[in-house]
């Protein structure tokens, strides 16, 4: 089911790569190359996602946020930037985006992220049945219990946190770093793999000892909850 | 119009109007009312006894002299003097020979009246009469008449001397300001031609210019050692980044040429880890240089270190498992208020705990504590490993001080120089120490930095 995505990129290779991309996963991808024309187009309201470069012509990247969440747009935003330090990042999502990411990234980290955003617009605009399944995985979000196949499972809360962020992405590939956002909270990148760590440890709970596993690797990418 | 004039002339008429101030007090001072009154009455009886002589001739004169000897108070002098000095009628005894040379009209003199032992001054007037003879009328004054006289003379002269010395003061002061300025100007457009070792001269009188040119040779000291540091950062980066770089190309190359796909996907893989790698680098290298210009101070706000703290080693706890370490932890039983960066920190004691999780693990247990104190809040990582000798502990905090060479696979050397950025970030300090045995590092950071204003963006 593809998207209407708006993507202000003014550097036309960086643009070209994702738009064929994006359209390659079945978006329709609508491009501008400045601020201005950017936000024209977004105050329409009528995409899904907006793909927004930090350092734009006219206007930049951070005004047109602030311009739309003025105007009480609040359609999802993604932040590109090549400003990667951890003030530039939060300075970011303090104005309003949804979601930041820093450039060089791969286009791996990009699909996960805007799929994440787009299922969480699904989430938010039909929060009707709020219990989650996955195959035989049963999560209740309100009670923060688990089960699999039936059987209840132990988790400590930072692995119940985990799951249950793996779980509102279904088959969607997470990154470490989005796991690290998302779940930790925090915004830097930590030079050992302690996510792997923990992202192993839920898979021992998880999988250990069912003949199929829910939760898998995605080489180069991350990870990715399926049944 | 030149500065220097300018200041010249300001001098100038700064002088002159203290100068005006001070003669103006002076005369206040010495001005006799009664001086004046005396000098008033002998000009009225000079004047009376003229017009006696100018309608009578000398008879009358010699009448109203008499009759001014006889009646008038004894300390009046009345005198025709003649051509030859010598007293033709009145009580003068002594006459100065000065006073025959002068012209007509009030003056001091000394004199000595008939019957008096001492010469006195006196208050006179003079007046020419016919055959070269003089008419001199007056009264002897009380001491100090002539004194005040040539005072107040003294005053008017004086003031047209403050004046030329207050501009010439005005001239050596702006010539003085001028040099010690042109000075600091000269060092200035040294610089701006690129040379940063000038330095401004510095005299030991140190006044307000030696102050300013101390300032400005500190701020030059701050821009050398920051450019020296961007150098050294520079040279290290680049020389960093070249092995890993290759290793990036080595890897891309073979993965390029690799026939087998498993292979090929393998050699991939590992392309990609040496680019994030890379990244890692780069970004880390960014967040000490952003650290250190301070713009982080606008995103500051209160939290919970102990928390703070409480998270951290929960998210690594199971990688010290892994590593056969045991990360132990006490929360202390009240919040630990920090007025800070929230993020950064989060950031900086990860960097510790990696640190130690990286060279100490193998000494069973890490220590993380959170102590707070009445102004400084002690944030400890503690291990049992093989710790840093104290001469090699300067060097391990610089960035890309790496001390174990031989273990390349491991980090850049980046994480006690961004832990240590991001405590200066909020005017507090990194400290290594020693855990006897194994590292202990501290940063230790003031509660509430009194903190200068974050540069504008």
């Amino acid at each position: 089911m593809g998207r209407k995505i708006l993507l202000v990129e003014d550097d036309r290779e960086t643009a070209a790569y994702l738009a064929k991309g994006l359209t390659q996963e079945g978006h329709s991808v609508e491009q501008t190359t400045n601020g201005q024309d950017g936000l024209f187009r977004a105050t329409d309201g009528s995409f899904d996602l907006i793909i927004l470069d930090r350092m734009l012509p006219i206007i930049d990247g951070l005004s047109v946020l602030k311009a739309l969440r003025a105007a009480k747009i609040e359609t999802p935003v993604l932040i590109l930037s090549a400003l990667a330090s951890v003030g530039d990042r939060i300075e970011g999502l303090e104005q309003g985006s949804d979601d930041y990411l820093v450039k060089p990234f791969s286009f791996a980290e990009l699909l996960a992220r805007v799929n994440a955003l787009l299922r969480r617009r699904e989430a938010r605009v039909n929060p009707a049945d709020h219990r989650l399944s996955v195959g035989d995985l049963e999560i209740d979000p309100l009670s923060r219990s688990v089960r699999r196949a039936g059987k209840k499972l132990d988790l400590k809360p930072r692995e119940y946190l985990l799951l249950e962020y793996f779980a509102r992405n279904e088959g969607r590939v997470v990154t470490r770093t989005m796991l690290l956002e998302q779940v930790w909270d925090y915004h830097f990148d930590p030079g050992t793999n302690v996510i792997d760590v923990h992202v192993s440890r839920l898979r021992r709970k998880l999988d250990e000892g069912f003949e199929k596993p829910l939760l898998h690797t995605v080489r180069g990418a991350g990870y990715m909850l399926a049944a | 119009m030149s500065t220097t004039l300018r200041i010249a002339l300001l001098a100038g008429l700064l002088a002159l109007v203290s100068n005006l101030a001070v003669i103006g007090f002076i005369y206040y001072r010495t001005h006799d009312q009664a001086a004046a009154t005396l000098r008033q009455q002998v000009i009225e009886q000079g004047k009376v006894l003229a017009d006696v002589y100018r309608s009578g001739g000398r008879p009358a004169l010699d009448g109203a002299i008499h009759d001014t000897m006889t009646y008038a108070d004894p300390q009046t002098a009345v005198a025709v003097i003649g051509a030859d000095g010598r007293q033709v009628e009145g009580n003068l005894d002594a006459v100065p020979p000065s006073l025959l040379k002068s012209r007509e009209g009030y003056r001091n003199a000394l004199i000595r009246l008939r019957g008096q032992t001492t010469p006195r001054e006196a208050a006179l007037t003079m007046h020419q009469l016919a055959g070269g003879q003089w008419l001199v009328s007056g009264r002897i004054a009380g001491e100090g008449l002539a004194i005040r006289d040539t005072l107040e003379r003294s005053l008017l002269i004086a003031l047209v001397f403050a004046g030329l010395l207050g501009l010439l003061c005005g001239l050596i002061l702006a010539h003085y300001v001028g040099r010690r300025i042109g000075e600091i100007a000269r060092v200035a457009n040294r610089i701006s031609a690129r040379d940063l070792t000038q330095r401004v001269p510095v005299s030991r009188a140190d006044d307000a210019f030696d102050r300013l040119g101390r300032q400005i040779n500190a701020m030059l000291d701050r821009i050398s050692t920051l450019m020296e540091e961007l150098r050294l950062l520079t040279d290290s980066l680049a020389h960093d980044l070249r092995s890993p770089v290759s290793r990036l190309r080595s890897a891309a190359f073979a993965a390029a040429h690799a026939t087998d796909p498993h292979e090929q996907e393998e050699l991939f893989g590992s392309v990609i880890r040496q680019a994030d790698s890379l990244m890692r680098i780069l970004t880390a290298v960014l967040e000490i240089s952003r650290s250190e210009a301070l713009t982080g101070r606008r995103q500051f706000a209160w939290f919970d270190v102990g928390e703070l703290a409480d998270e951290l080693t929960e998210m690594y706890d199971p990688l010290a498992e892994e590593r056969a370490a045991k990360l132990v932890y006490d929360r202390p039983a009240w919040p630990v208020p920090l007025f800070g960066h929230r993020q950064l920190l989060a950031q900086a004691i990860s960097n510790l705990v990696e640190n130690a999780l990286r060279y100490g693990a193998a000494g069973g247990e890490i220590w993380v504590r959170v102590e707070p104190s009445e102004r400084n809040i002690r944030i400890e990582v503690a291990d049992r490993g093989p710790g840093i000798p104290p001469e090699r502990r300067e060097e391990a905090l610089r960035r890309f001080g790496r001390l174990d060479t031989s273990r390349s696979d491991e980090g850049a050397g980046l994480g006690l120089a961004l832990a240590q950025a991001i405590a200066h970030l909020h005017n507090g300090r990194l400290l290594l120490e020693n855990n006897q045995p194994g590292l202990l590092t501290v940063l230790e950071l003031p509660v509430q930095a009194e903190l200068p204003p974050a540069p504008a963006e």
